[in-house]
């Protein structure tokens, strides 16, 4: 949607209104998510930052939603059917809902969504709500868990179930093997994930020549996602023919993913693993890609006292013809990646980069092609007050792909978030292109600034 | 009405004698073996906030109250704020395995879900962190006695003590937590953290519990660490005083209490 400058604020009215409106709720509404209202504890008891995960948070999700150390699935109070125990239904589903008011700015010849003539322009763009996400979690019965995440974006259109699983804990011995099946994110355990960021992924704004299968697209506005975890490569498609964008999240950083995951710490509390299949491809529910995607992921926790907590993991993605190239034939997309994280009191340091490799170019692009790429996102969470909470994150994406095509780009973003309450926060960010501007069509280098305000409810 | 306050309470402290007599059942002796079992849990479920020497400085114990208090329960210094004893004192066992199946709420979640034994052992493990439970035996307070008086009766003395014992000036007039003092900013813990006050309005959020005998016993006891002081030397008919208060504060709020 595309507003005039006026309507930016009458869309911090409305942010301002509701945010005001949250307040006036009775505190027993307040932003005490399922898990929260179930175990009776803030918000803060397992994370940094929602949604950010603290350890305790971290070895919560590791067991299946049961507190770490047990294994009954926090059957206290819930009422019995037959071997399966429910809770209720506030304690099962909560949602969060986001959204934002945008304003880019624009160096030369940036193209407007929609019109491809070249035309500079800076522009607002209101999402509001942008994101919309309902989810419904927790446990059956001892041992066993699920978790069903409804997502509603506005910009992209459509609902879809982002996550949607059921996991069997601590199978064989406490904490042995933990089993996830279904639509999850695979990145759940690796120390930056992808789902749990504080500065959003914002989508890129595509040319209208990306709605037909196989042909070259261009985009209008840069995509603004950790570089780690984006496609990275220019000119790739899915098994549909839709185009990949270079700078949306995938492979073992996509939100979500078809297949088994299992994860576990035999080897004491310090090493935690984790191997699974999907079926890759980025395809949601359905599967037209045979050939599976394997990944393997290794971390070391350290973290005894001192408010201290810091893990390094790695992990290893094959995939499988999970991707074409623009003369339609299969390629295999690999990934291999590092991360790191520490929280010391309130600081929240993270980094991760990662390599993207495309074995065996196709003859078809033979030497029109990079087959690598890589990501480097470097960041910060730091409360400077119990209710401001200031981010900062670097990006570099070293892109690969149709070598024509192809443009890196680099980003520092800046955000402030205000709590009005536990469960509602409004926000600043503003992101901002390192590079040197080259104008054109060329989305990763025309983007000079992008400025965001909007608000961030959890219920 | 008094009779049916008296049944009441008695069948109350029947039932808490009865849940405590069925855990002290499953109490295991304390010995090394004891404390190792509970060690290998303490490290799977408490380190992340009590951290691993027990100080209350888990990796993941910042982020409870941030800048503010409450920080996680530091088990070296002896200074324990859910108690059955006279303030100062080391709690019981019994006040350890309480707090570990209930559980604080908007701070730590209840472990009634791990088997009494397994939880003993916490216990057993919990006070090897401070070398005064070896030599010391907590005594809890005497909580006998029920409500005396008809409720209308209760709730007017129990006015009349809030005033004069100046809760107010914490606790705020309707029992908001919006006294004068709070608001001032003025309330720290024992670490010179800012604390926030109880809203007495919101007894689901009563951190030793909201029974009227929780109430009882936190008003005799105290909260040790914490500017709520113990009341057992000014309530000197215990027996009567400490339950028109209860009543009181029980009556500030329309929530049910289980």
């Amino acid at each position: 949607m595309l507003y005039r400058k006026s309507t930016l604020l009458v869309a911090t009215g409305i942010l301002v209104i509701i945010a005001l409106s949250s307040l006036a709720m009775p505190n027993q509404a307040q932003a005490i998510p399922a898990f929260a209202r179930k175990y009776e504890v803030n918000c803060t008891a397992c994370h940094t930052a929602p949604p950010i995960l603290n350890t305790y948070g971290q070895w919560f999700l590791e067991n299946g939603y049961q507190l770490p150390g047990t294994e009954d699935g926090g059957t206290t109070g819930k009422k019995k059917l037959g071997d399966v125990t429910l809770d209720d239904v506030g304690k099962y589903l909560a949602f969060r809902l986001v959204g934002n008011a945008v304003r880019s700015w624009s160096f030369t010849q940036q193209n407007p969504a929609g019109v491809d003539t070249g035309v500079a322009q800076n522009k607002t763009e209101l999402t509001f709500p942008e994101n919309f996400v309902l989810f419904a979690g927790g446990t059956v019965m001892k041992n066993v868990g699920f978790m069903v995440e409804l997502g509603h974006d506005v910009e992209g259109g459509g609902a879809a179930v982002e996550r949607g699983f059921v996991s069997f804990n601590n199978l064989g011995a406490q904490d042995l093997a933990h089993v996830r099946v279904g639509k999850f994110d695979p990145s759940a355990f690796y120390s930056v994930v992808t789902i749990r960021q504080q500065l959003n992924e914002v989508g890129e704004s595509a040319s209208s020549s990306c709605t037909t299968a196989f042909a070259p697209c261009s985009f209008n506005r840069i995509g603004l996602a950790p570089s780690a975890f984006a496609t990275k490569f220019y000119g790739l498609y899915d098994r549909g023919g839709s185009p990949l964008s270079p700078f949306a999240s995938s492979l073992y950083n996509s939100g979500g993913e078809l297949g088994l995951d299992v994860h576990g710490r035999p080897f004491g509390k310090a090493w935690l693993y984790q191997v699974g299949v999907v079926n890759g491809a980025n395809e949601p529910f359905g599967d037209s890609n045979k050939g599976k995607d394997l990944y393997a992921m290794l971390r070391y926790d350290y973290g005894h006292s001192d408010y201290f907590a810091a893990n390094i993991s790695g992990f290893v993605y094959h995939g499988n013809s999970n991707a074409k190239v623009q003369t339609q034939e299969d390629v295999n997309w690999h990934r291999y990646g590092v991360s790191a994280r520490a929280t010391y009191q309130m600081v929240d340091l993270y980094a991760a980069y990662a390599v993207d490799r495309i074995n065996h170019v196709p003859s078809g692009v033979s030497g029109a092609f990079d087959a690598t790429a890589t990501g480097l996102t470097i960041g910060a969470d730091a409360y400077v007050t119990n209710e401001t909470l200031l981010s900062l994150r670097y990006d570099n994406l070293d892109a690969g792909g149709v070598l024509e095509q192809r443009k890196s780009a680099t980003f520092v973003g800046l955000q402030a978030k205000q709590y009005l309450r536990t469960n509602v926060a409004v926000f600043v960010r503003n992101d901002v292109n390192v590079r040197k501007s080259e104008g054109g069509e060329t989305a990763a280098r025309n983007l000079r600034n992008a400025f965001f305000a909007g608000i961030d409810i959890i219920f | 009405m008094r009779r049916a306050h008296v049944a009441t309470a008695a069948a109350l402290l029947g039932v808490i004698v009865s849940v405590s007599s069925l855990a002290q059942a499953a109490k295991p002796e304390d010995t090394a073996a004891t404390r190792a079992q509970g060690q290998a849990l303490f490290e799977r479920a408490c380190l992340f906030c009590h951290g691993v020497t027990g100080q209350g400085d888990g990796p993941a114990g910042w982020f409870l109250g941030r800048y503010a208090s409450p920080r996680p329960q530091n088990f070296t210094v002896g200074s324990f704020k859910l108690r059955s004893t006279p303030s100062g004192d080391l709690p019981t066992d019994q006040d350890l395995f309480r707090t570990i199946t209930k559980g604080i709420p908007g701070y730590m979640p209840g472990f009634a879900s791990l088997p009494e034994t397994a939880r003993w052992q916490v216990v057993a493990y919990v006070k090897s962190f401070y070398p005064g439970f070896r030599t010391e035996t907590p005594v809890p307070l005497s909580l006998v006695g029920a409500p005396t008086h008809q409720l209308a009766e209760s709730l007017d003395r129990g006015r009349a003590l809030y005033t004069s014992f100046e809760c107010h000036t914490c606790h705020g007039i309707e029992g908001q937590g919006d006294g004068p003092v709070a608001q001032a900013g003025e309330l720290k813990d024992a670490f010179g953290l800012s604390i926030p006050t109880a809203n007495l309005t919101r007894p689901s959020s009563f951190k030793n519990g909201a029974s009227l005998l929780d109430l009882v016993r936190t008003l005799l006891t105290g909260l040790d660490g914490t500017p709520m002081p113990s009341y057992a030397a000014r309530l000197s008919d215990r027996e009567t005083d400490a339950w028109d208060l209860a009543q009181y504060i029980r009556a500030l709020s329309a929530e049910s209490v289980p």
